[in-house]
């Protein structure tokens, strides 16, 4: 039954990939057409040179034949080969991705180790002081622009500190090109931007753990648990707690795409050499072949978390069944 | 003596009066609204949003009477000054007045925002009530359009839009918006699923009223509470979502000047001037954070599923 | 006469609302004898369940604020909440309305019903394990070693609240509190848990508080009756004497509204007229006189208390405690 259900996901799930990469490729048709990519960059090119160009990339076909191409590619595992620099795609994909599951896993993992923690104090203490001010906090944190917040932590723990003369932070890149990446060096450099990332985990889920949390608290399985006489520990961490937690796996679940497009901006700040940053800097450039892969990758990555927050809900939850 | 007789069922009635589903629909507009004019914070950050939009309208009063600074006026006698009382806010790197900046910024991003939701509102409005009034193949197709428009990360067709259309501030908003109706069209069409459901619907389609009609006048007033949530609620991220395309350089572009676009060339001056970083960031923090105070009241006030 | 299991003593429990005080139980006193079976019934909001969660001190966000519950020599009003962890479940169980919700849905029902024993009698997982089957067997689910590996969704509801009551049962308890453990199941399957606390209460000796709306379900049950109006005992008596022979006008109205078949014409059912209180705004006098058929003026200024009234019943009544019949109307 489980398998019928992830195989009928999964073909509704190619419809998605389909309708997503069409419409990236459609966009950059209607935007630039059969551009060639740095064809500014030399002003030697005759125009023959550059027709040659064009049918080397399959820009001279229309745009649904380049498609055809593209995904009769993939199916065989064939992203192409990026326009600007002539590696393939997928090199480029896998020398960028684990920086930015090294950065977003990082964020999200302080960010489960702190808000649920905090909700839980929220849920428990509702209306004292405590649970106030880790309101504000968070209502803040849903307001604060994250490209600012980072620019902010540059200003104070890179710029501010240095100007002292006190140890600063580094404020660009995922590592030190002459400490040669080391693990302190490594984390030095995410200190930052994780911290950006993760506070707005942080501010979502606390909440969201807080209300989830006192929305169990309020269930009648509660008080049965209370009237066989539990602890209030094992009545809030055991039978409440494991309850309140099966929403939040949905929503870190959606989360996953972020690990694509959420941390773009913060990736761009921090100069954190991630594939959000990759897909940035080259959709300004117009490679159509690394952007249709990332943006691939970005939706597989979507459907994934979806599919896996589902999974993971029916393991948590014993009521759900996959028909 | 007690025989097999008495042994029956005598259900008593519930404490109180059962207050039934179909309330006056004035009642609850009446309701919604002491309920939003009791939250004070809520009202106070409203009426700072108001504020901020009174001074977006006249920027061109506000920096003539009092900043006495044009926008786009360059003074390269003058980079780099701090707060003071010349410039209150300062000047950026091209001797521009920051606090004018900020006031003819704010057209740009409360104009985007307001004019993003109200397009995702229409948009997805119509598809969520089309798709959950007919259901079948038209919901089948519909949905799936929503589907792949979320599935999409949107930052990267926002990249890709934003250079296939010159952005300014109307092209920016439907750029945004043609990511936002998505989420909008489910929420309503999942409104309209469980409205359908009720007898006043059937009532009214038994009577032979046109789909058209029925839509408008039956559906549309039902869903209402959910809109204006959704709006309110909307605002604040949008404006966040807004001011990073502009910093990313995909919004809209300088020497217009926007919220987003004047942190794009901050990171360049952080030792020339920390103020250039703040000012811009703080405007745009404590105008999300009142939207989304303003919003989540009016959630508290309008939103029927909380009412109990 | 045997010494009481249990003595409630001038009970107060109050709710502080937005509209003010509720005063959900107002000064409810009775005792439970060992074995016995003590039926409390009631409208929805009389105050009837709130006395039983104040009895295990389960009230909240109600509070306690007068009043003695004496169990064993000691006042469990009075005692640490670690003391009173250590009587609830253990000495006295209880059982809730809902089967579908009051189970934990994400564990095995074994696991859930093993609990107690584990953290009471500090027994291993094994061994817990192994006496909740033998309970659940006991309390009629069939092939129960099976079933204590299924998760509390896939059993029906008559079928949960047998696991509610094996539950309750694992730690031995003096005590079972039943609230309204029929209410939300089918008729048949109300029969079928009637009989099993019946089972219950002889097999094990286990004194039970059964608390309901439903006159029925006290008549097969229970040998005394205590009736419940706005948080006071407005009739108490042996449940035969109270059907035979109500001595308060409100039990007599609940008596008339039941359908009997032993009636001689095709007579048509009584409802009690009017509404249940505003538990916020009470009444001067009796709180029932609005609604009461029998009322003579001074009902309506003070209260009545709770006296006895005829050989075995106390009432609250001051038209039957001036030696008024009930008849009529």
């Amino acid at each position: 039954m489980l398998a019928k259900y992830v195989a009928r996901r999964f073909f509704a799930s190619i419809v998605v990939v389909l309708g997503v990469t069409l419409i990236t490729l459609v966009l950059m048709d209607r935007t630039r057409g059969t551009y060639v990519p740095g064809i500014d960059l030399n002003p030697a090119l005759r125009p023959e040179d550059i027709a040659r160009l064009r049918a080397d990339l399959g820009l001279d076909r229309p745009f649904y034949l380049w498609y055809l191409t593209w995904i009769w590619g993939v199916v065989h595992g064939d992203f192409g080969r990026s326009m600007i620099d002539g590696s393939t795609v997928m090199s480029h994909i896998l020398d960028r991705l684990p920086n930015t599951l090294e950065l977003t896993g990082t964020a999200i993992i302080i960010g489960i180790i702190v808000s649920v923690p905090l909700g839980v104090i929220g849920a428990l203490r509702r209306g004292s002081k405590t649970d106030h001010s880790l309101t504000v906090v968070s209502v803040a944190g849903f307001a604060v622009p994250q490209f600012w917040m980072g620019l902010m932590l540059i200003l104070i723990f890179s710029v501010t500190l240095e100007q002292h003369g006190l140890p600063w932070l580094p404020s660009s890149g995922a590592f030190s090109a002459f400490a040669g990446g080391d693990i302190l060096d490594r984390i030095q450099h995410l200190a930052l931007p994780a911290t950006v990332l993760s506070f707005f985990y942080m501010s979502t889920w606390s909440r969201f753990i807080r209300s989830s949390m006192l929305e169990v608290l309020s269930q009648d399985y509660i008080r049965t648990a209370r009237a066989k006489g539990m602890s209030e520990r094992r009545v809030v961490y055991l039978h409440g707690l494991r309850n309140a937690l099966i929403p939040l796996i949905t929503l870190i679940g959606l989360e996953l795409p972020g690990l694509v497009s959420g941390g773009l901006v913060v990736e761009v700040v921090f100069g954190w050499p991630g594939i959000g940053k990759l897909a940035f800097e080259r959709a300004l450039q117009y490679d159509y072949t690394t952007v249709m892969g990332v943006t691939f990758f970005a939706t597989l990555l979507v459907i994934a978390g979806n599919l896996l927050a589902d999974l993971l809900y029916g393991v948590l939850d014993p009521r759900i069944r996959y028909g | 003596m007690i025989g097999p007789s008495r042994v029956a069922e005598l259900d008593m009635p519930a404490a109180g009066i059962e207050t039934g589903a179909a309330r006056p629909a004035q009642s609850y507009w009446n309701e919604s609204w002491e309920r939003l004019r009791a939250n004070r914070i809520g009202i106070a950050a409203g009426l700072l949003i108001v504020l901020f939009a009174l001074i977006a309208i006249m920027a061109p009063l506000f920096s003539f009477a009092l900043t006495h600074y044009q926008p786009q006026t360059i003074n390269l006698d003058e980079t780099f000054i701090r707060p003071g009382l010349r410039h209150l806010l300062g000047t950026d790197e091209l001797g521009r007045d920051t606090l004018t900046r900020l006031i003819w910024g704010a057209r740009v991003s409360l104009g985007v925002a307001f004019l993003t939701v109200a397009m995702s509102l229409s948009v997805g409005t119509t598809v969520g009530m089309v798709a959950g009034y007919y259901g079948g193949w038209t919901d089948d197709v519909l949905m799936r359009l929503v589907d792949t428009v979320l599935a999409i990360p949107a930052i990267f067709l926002f990249i890709l839009m934003s250079i296939l259309f010159r952005p300014n501030a109307f092209t920016l908003a439907a750029i945004v918006a043609s990511v936002g109706w998505g989420s909008v069209a489910r929420l309503v069409r999942g409104e309209v699923l469980s409205v359908k459901q009720r007898d006043f619907i059937l009532a009214t389609r038994s009577i032979g009223a046109r789909d058209a009609r029925l839509m408008v006048r039956h559906l549309l007033p039902n869903v209402l509470p959910v809109l204006i949530v959704a709006a309110s609620l909307g605002v604040g991220q949008i404006i966040l979502i807004e001011a990073a395309l502009d910093f990313l350089g995909l919004g809209i572009q300088p020497p217009t000047p926007s919220w987003g676009n004047m942190l794009t060339n901050a990171q360049s001056y952080f030792f020339r001037s920390g103020f250039l970083v703040a000012f811009p960031g703080l405007t745009i923090f404590v105008t999300v954070l009142a939207s989304n105070i303003f919003g989540n009241a009016v959630r508290d006030a309008f939103d029927p599923r909380l009412k109990s | 006469m045997t010494q009481p299991l249990l003595e409630v003593q001038d009970l107060h429990t109050v709710f502080s609302t937005k509209d003010g005080l509720v005063k959900a139980v107002d000064g409810v006193s009775f005792e439970l004898n060992p074995g016995e079976t003590l039926g409390i019934v009631g409208e929805s909001g009389c105050g009837k369940s709130v006395t039983a969660l104040s009895i295990m001190r389960l009230q909240r966000p109600g509070r306690i604020v007068g009043g003695k519950v004496m169990f064993k020599g000691q006042d469990m009003t009075r005692i640490s909440e670690y003391e009173m962890r250590e009587i609830r479940g253990r000495e006295i169980a209880m059982i809730f309305q809902d089967p579908m919700t009051s189970l934990n849905p994400v564990y095995r029902v074994g696991w859930q019903v093993a609990e107690p024993t584990r953290l009471h009698h500090g027994w291993d997982a094994k061994r817990a394990l192994a006496s909740a089957v033998n309970m659940l067997g006991r309390v009629g689910i069939p092939s129960a070693a099976a079933r204590a590996r299924d998760y509390p969704h896939q059993f029906s509801g008559g079928m949960r609240q047998r696991v509610m009551i094996a539950m309750g049962l694992t730690t031995t308890p003096q005590v079972l509190i039943a609230d309204e453990p029929t209410t939300a199941l089918d008729v048949t399957i109300q029969a079928q848990i009637l009989d099993l606390l019946r089972h219950v209460n002889r097999e094990f000796g286990t004194a039970t508080i059964l608390i309901t709306h439903n006159l029925g379900v006290v008549a097969g049950m229970c040998q005394r009756l205590m009736v419940m109006y706005a948080g006071k005992i407005v009739e108490a008596g042996p449940t035969a004497d109270v059907f035979a022979n109500p001595k308060h006008p409100y039990t007599w109205s609940l008596l008339r509204s039941i359908p009997r078949l032993d009636a001689e014409r095709h007579e048509p059912l009584k409802p009690i007229e009017g509404l249940p209180p505003n538990l916020v705004d009470l009444p001067n006098g009796c709180a029932f006189h609005p609604r009461c058929v029998f009322r003579v003026e001074r009902c309506q200024r003070d209260v009545p208390s709770l006296l006895q009234v005829g050989d075995t019943q106390r009432a609250a009544c001051w038209v039957t405690q001036a030696g008024t019949e009930l008849k009529g109307a």
